[in-house]
């Protein structure tokens, strides 16, 4: 087990990038601590699995190092590493049975039988597979293979970091959210690193402990899922993160003070001094609700979602989203919605810019 | 038998009928064969499959054939495995047109490699031997290994590759102990492949060979000995030459069904 330092790393597909725009990793300088669940979140091809994929030294950056410990093994194969690896699609050796499957990464790094065995039937029974030990591994149902494929990355008690690259992926909806708990479960026996990449912001607030958000080869944020959703650093975070994601309004900045449609929209607290460029009001739809006074606006949608509506409103030409519990207007009304102040940022190009 | 049974079993009698003709010739004397014709053989003899198996100009067509056809299959699956997983894994400059002008090698009648092979392997003294025979075929078989194997390869994901490495596996024992026993039935299909064709080449097995490496094939084209034509001998020879192929058959039937349903064969 080691803490993970990546520093100053880039990484580019091309032999000779130029251009920012080339690098599919933009400069990266990250902590992973030693024991932490960790859920790297971020849309499809924002470079995640670049990321992974160099930590676990199947890629070699173009620049920066990477640190176990504060040892340098940016040049280490991935073998020497002692990490794990579980990829989307399962992986296993369909040439063995599921016990040797289990057994592999351990038998292969010459590890005690006495304790192999130990170790598989421990893993077998928290990923409930222990009576299908002495089956082939080619006859199993998808996510049968894909728990085999991740007791194979979790068997080993000593790797520095077990990580998952999407692992859910190709599981049925109601085994996700079972064997997500089970990771969830076995990270706090274990105590292993664990990184969790995934581009579903569910899976990523329920297993860790820290979610760090990617966007465009570029960390956006660092936090508790409670910091992701309560104050975002960035309008993507903000709109990455809910559902309905953060209402983004394009508005004027004007004395430092934030202008909605042309009406003045209290913030949470101060614009910063240096803030300038293009700014946007961030406000959840959990936070608008309808009142006497506030912004004209027209219901042009409401849905039912179960537990509440969700209100779809222009306000001009803008469209907004409230989400609403208890009566709801109906389509084409005109309504007032108002902003609960200490939830209303400003964000200048693209980046929190309200302090408190 | 119902009516929608009928049309199969014409088909089937419809190819069963030459093979069948083949092997009621050959447990007839020549003399029957000539003198008109007879649904079964009227004295059974097995006198001509006696003579193959005793006589060394015959019996060594077979031993030939089998040699160099085993030599090129080892070869050509020996050169083809790692050129597929090349192809598969890997992006290089040209690797499209490359792939695709490996195959048009497959377009060319073999007659047109006749002449340079015949001056070449004079030339180098490797004429009438087993290994240039094997060579000639692998011209036309590497090509087909590593097309075959390489749609059975991109069917495997790249993950497995990288698990091995993250598991602790260097390349070759990663591809020795894990990846050709993953794809054995692409193996199995692209072996039978490299098999057959070379079993059946003729032109090319004849043309480079004279005496010491003649293979079966070529001996049964000299229809007419010093005892007039043999015609029944000859037809035994060709039961016997059905028989590899047919065992081969057997034991990858189950795989070339899965190399049909992937695309490639």
């Amino acid at each position: 087990m080691a803490k993970i330092t990546l520093s100053n790393l880039r990484h580019s597909y091309y032999p000779a990038p130029e251009k920012r725009d080339d690098y599919a990793l933009k400069n990266i300088d990250l902590d992973w601590e030693d024991g932490g669940a960790y859920a790297l979140l971020g849309p499809s091809g924002c470079g995640k699995t670049t990321l992974l994929n160099i930590i676990s030294g199947l890629l070699t950056p173009s620049e920066g190092r990477i640190l176990f410990d504060g040892k340098d093994v940016t040049d280490w194969t991935p073998g020497r590493r002692n990490i794990a690896q579980v990829f989307q699609f399962p992986v296993i050796y369909d040439t063995m049975t599921v016990y040797d499957n289990l057994a592999f990464p351990l038998r292969n790094r010459g590890v005690d039988p006495a304790h192999i065995d130990r170790r598989v039937q421990e893993i077998a029974r928290l990923l409930e597979v222990e009576n299908m030990l002495d089956r082939r591994a080619s006859g199993l149902s998808p996510d049968n293979k894909q728990k085999l494929s991740m007791g194979r990355g979790l068997v080993r008690d000593d790797v520095n970091v077990v990580m998952f690259d999407e692992p859910l992926t190709v599981i049925d909806p109601h085994l996700k959210w079972k064997l997500r708990s089970k990771l969830k479960e076995l990270h706090q026996r274990v105590k292993h690193t664990m990184i969790y990449v995934t581009h579903d912001q569910t899976e990523a607030l329920t297993f860790a402990d820290q979610v760090v958000v990617m966007d465009e080869g570029e960390i956006v944020q660092i936090g508790t899922p409670v910091d992701l959703f309560a104050r975002p650093a960035h309008t993507f975070v903000g709109h990455f993160i809910g559902s309905p994601g953060m209402n983004v309004l394009p508005c004027e900045l004007r004395n430092r003070g934030a202008f909605f449609q042309g009406s003045p929209v209290p913030l949470e607290g101060p614009v910063r001094a240096d803030a300038s460029g293009r700014a946007e009001i961030g406000i959840r739809p959990e936070f608008v609700t309808i009142s006497d006074a506030g912004l004209d606006a027209v219901v042009v949608k409401v849905s039912d979602v179960g537990r509440h509506n969700v209100v779809q409103a222009m306000v001009g030409d803008t469209k907004l989203a409230a989400i609403i519990e208890g009566d709801v207007p109906h389509k084409g009304e005109s309504v007032k919605l108002s902003f609960r102040q200490d939830q209303t940022r400003l964000y200048c190009d693209g980046w929190l810019a309200t302090e408190i | 038998m119902q009516k929608r049974h009928i049309v199969p079993v014409l088909y089937i009698l419809f190819l069963m009928l030459p093979i069948y003709w083949l092997v009621a010739m050959s447990f007839k004397t020549t003399g029957e064969i000539l003198s008109g014709f007879s649904l079964f053989p009227q004295t059974w003899t097995l006198d001509n499959y006696r003579t193959i198996f005793t006589d060394p100009t015959w019996y060594w067509g077979y031993i030939n054939s089998i040699l160099y056809v085993s030599i090129n299959t080892v070869i050509s699956m020996v050169v083809a495995l790692p050129a597929a997983y090349a192809f598969s894994r890997y992006n290089f400059l040209g690797d499209k047109h490359l792939f695709f002008w490996l195959l048009t090698n497959r377009m060319a009648p073999a007659a047109v490699f006749a002449l340079p092979f015949f001056q070449l392997y004079s030339a180098v003294g490797l004429f009438d031997t087993h290994i240039a025979v094997a060579l000639a075929h692998c011209l036309f078989n590497i090509p087909l290994a590593v097309w075959i194997l390489e749609g059975f390869m991109q069917s495997i994901p790249k993950e497995l590759d990288e698990t091995a490495y993250v598991d602790g596996y260097s390349f070759p024992r990663f591809f020795i102990t894990i990846f050709v026993p993953t794809i054995k039935a692409g193996v199995g299909v692209a072996a039978f492949f490299c098999f057959m064709f070379s079993w059946v080449e003729l032109l090319l097995a004849k043309t480079l060979t004279a005496v010491a490496a003649k293979p079966i094939a070529a001996t049964m084209t000299k229809t007419a000995s010093s005892a007039g034509y043999e015609l029944g001998l000859l037809a035994a020879a060709g039961t016997l030459t059905i028989i590899p192929g047919a065992i081969v058959i057997y034991f990858v039937r189950n795989y070339i069904a899965r190399g049909f349903a992937m695309g490639r064969v």
